[in-house]
């Protein structure tokens, strides 16, 4: 698993080597992902990916700084509150609806990023979970909002500032995003700023895929597609594992 | 670093989530085993057991029903081999169940709209199984202290207010010349529960069959695995076109342990007397509905829950 990291920056090394000194001043900043689609499988049980790059000037304390903002595809998600019903059985009572809530967010940074921006700064870019816009209907408390954070950061989809960004010899960073088992699949948008005298003075936009592949995404895609057909093939299916069980017991 | 067994962890493509391999084929084979010794298909406790490790109320429920079919389906080859089904009482039964599951998954829909429907399964089982496992329980006690001494024995069947219904048919194999109605009313009831709860109905539908029907008791069982066939083939069949919730994959996993732990159940069973068959299955349903008694009254860890809308 360490083998990894070394062999991106030694990529890192090549990229870098091959635009040559000039190209890199033209660069404040090159970033890179290890792939560009993760793939999801019947097997699949969570992933990483690898975010990498390089700037012009030395960074760490003192000089550049990394932020990197990772967004999964968004859905809709409805937050209810337990209320008391005759004040013994509990039932779900007001609700929020969030219309577009990213089903994945990571930042981090060579810092965080409250200590390396101005406040509006970071939450004029939404960096961060308490700068994530959320529009909501229905129900107004803030506390729903807090409901979800605690429900997405629990489930390890929405990540602040686990793991910091990694710095190697003034010049390369490199930093691991989790993609746990339920990541939903989509097109996902990565970030990389660079911070210079706590202005942000470059970006480079990357993205990647998640995608469900082989068995998984046919059974996924037929149940979507042609919801007759799969209903048939799962009671068909079920007679058949039924029947085959019978089979094997007479013999037994 | 942690290393994650990774062989044995299938990602279930319907429910989103990846889910250890061996549990799902554990859960079946359990479930199974006691569906096995007591002649019951087990979605209801299937379901639960379900939701108890994070599948998501909606894909619960309608895989359970179709795992339902598979474990009921070996049975019902059984049966009928001997002769023991009325098909005719099958299909009065079936044409109320296809009613009564068209009506479950369109309130399965509404409840999912409202928010209600981890409510909703909880209270149906509650109060189901509360009332299924009470009876069964004490008919069973009832049975035992009878036994031994000459007791007096129950009629073939009673004349009641069903006999002045219209629409008689001749059930040949029931030993019944009755209105179409009453079965058709108990069928439509179970095909709404099936729907609702992710059960195939076999617990219910044996006492119905026998207390108020007054079915020719031979070819309860084997009748009654052939409604559940029908009624939660076409649960599964609504769920997947209405809802898209049916995971086979899950359905599957569940079927590899459930077939097998069905055999060994039924081994076992024959060697339990039928009344202490009975008792025992009645207190495990009356466990099942305290369990989910208590998860309705007990103050709840988080008040907030977050549904994901499909």
């Amino acid at each position: 698993m360490k083998a990894l990291p070394r062999c991106l920056l030694l990529v890192a090394w090549l990229l870098l080597g091959a635009g040559g000194p000039a190209r890199a001043q033209d660069q404040p900043l090159v970033a890179a992902l290890s792939q560009a689609q993760v793939e999801v499988t019947t097997g699949f049980s969570g992933a990483g990916l690898m975010v990498f790059g390089s700037t012009d000037q030395p960074i760490g304390p003192g000089g550049d700084e990394i932020i990197v903002l990772a967004r999964g595809p968004t859905r809709p998600i409805v937050i209810r509150r337990k209320v008391a019903v005759a004040g013994v059985l509990w039932v779900n009572g007001p609700a929020a609806r969030f219309a577009a809530v990213p089903g994945y967010y990571v930042i981090t940074g060579t810092r965080p990023a409250w200590q390396l921006l101005p406040e509006p700064e970071r939450q004029k870019n939404g960096l961060g979970l308490d700068a994530l816009p959320l529009e909501s209907t229905g129900a107004r408390a803030p506390a729903f909002r807090r409901a979800l954070l605690e429900q997405e950061t629990a489930s390890g989809l929405w990540v602040e500032d686990q793991t910091p960004v990694v710095i190697e010899g003034n010049r390369l960073f490199h930093v691991r995003l989790p993609l746990p088992a339920t990541v939903p699949t989509g097109v996902y948008k990565v970030e990389v700023l660079l911070v210079r005298s706590r202005r942000i003075v470059a970006r480079q936009p990357l993205t990647f895929r998640v995608d469900r592949v082989g068995t998984a995404d046919r059974i996924a895609s037929i149940a979507d597609d042609q919801p007759l057909v799969y209903g048939m093939i799962c009671v068909l299916g079920a007679c058949l594992a039924g029947w085959l069980g019978s089979v094997l017991f007479r013999r037994g | 670093m942690p290393v994650r067994v990774s062989f044995m962890q299938v990602y279930l493509p319907i429910a989103e989530m990846s889910v250890d391999a061996f549990l799902l084929i554990g859960i079946g084979f359990g479930v199974g085993w006691l569906s096995g010794l007591f002649g019951v298909g087990g979605g209801f406790l299937l379901t639960p057991l379900l939701l108890l490790i994070g599948i998501p109320a909606p894909v619960a429920v309608a895989s359970g029903a179709n795992q339902t079919i598979g474990a009921s389906v070996s049975g019902l080859i059984a049966q009928g081999r001997r002769g023991n089904v009325d098909y005719r009482m099958g299909l009065v039964l079936f044409s109320g169940g296809l009613v009564g599951s068209v009506l479950g998954v369109q309130l399965f829909a509404l409840l999912r709209r409202l928010g209600q429907v981890d409510l909703a399964v909880s209270f149906f089982y509650v109060v189901v199984l509360g009332t299924v496992g009470g009876l069964m329980v004490m008919e069973s006690v009832r049975a035992m202290r009878r036994r031994g001494r000459p007791g007096h024995r129950r009629k073939l069947h009673e004349h009641g207010w069903t006999h002045g219904l219209p629409f008689k048919i001749r059930f040949r194999k029931s030993r019944l010349y009755m209105s179409v109605i009453p079965p058709m009313l108990i069928g439509g009831a179970i095909g709404l529960l099936s729907a609702v709860m992710g059960v195939g109905g076999g617990f219910m539908l044996v006492p119905a069959m026998i207390y108020l029907l007054g079915m020719h008791t031979a070819v309860v069982i084997g009748t009654s695995l052939f409604q559940v066939v029908l009624v939660t083939a076409m649960v599964t069949l609504l769920s997947a076109i209405q809802l898209g919730t049916v995971d086979i994959l899950l359905t599957l996993l569940l079927l590899l342990g459930g077939v097998a732990g069905a055999q060994f159940g039924a081994a076992m069973g024959g060697k339990l007397r039928g009344e202490e068959t009975r008792a025992l299955l009645g207190l495990l349903v009356l466990l099942v509905a305290l369990g989910l008694l208590w998860g309705l009254v007990r103050p709840p860890t988080s008040l907030f829950s977050a549904q994901r809308e499909y």
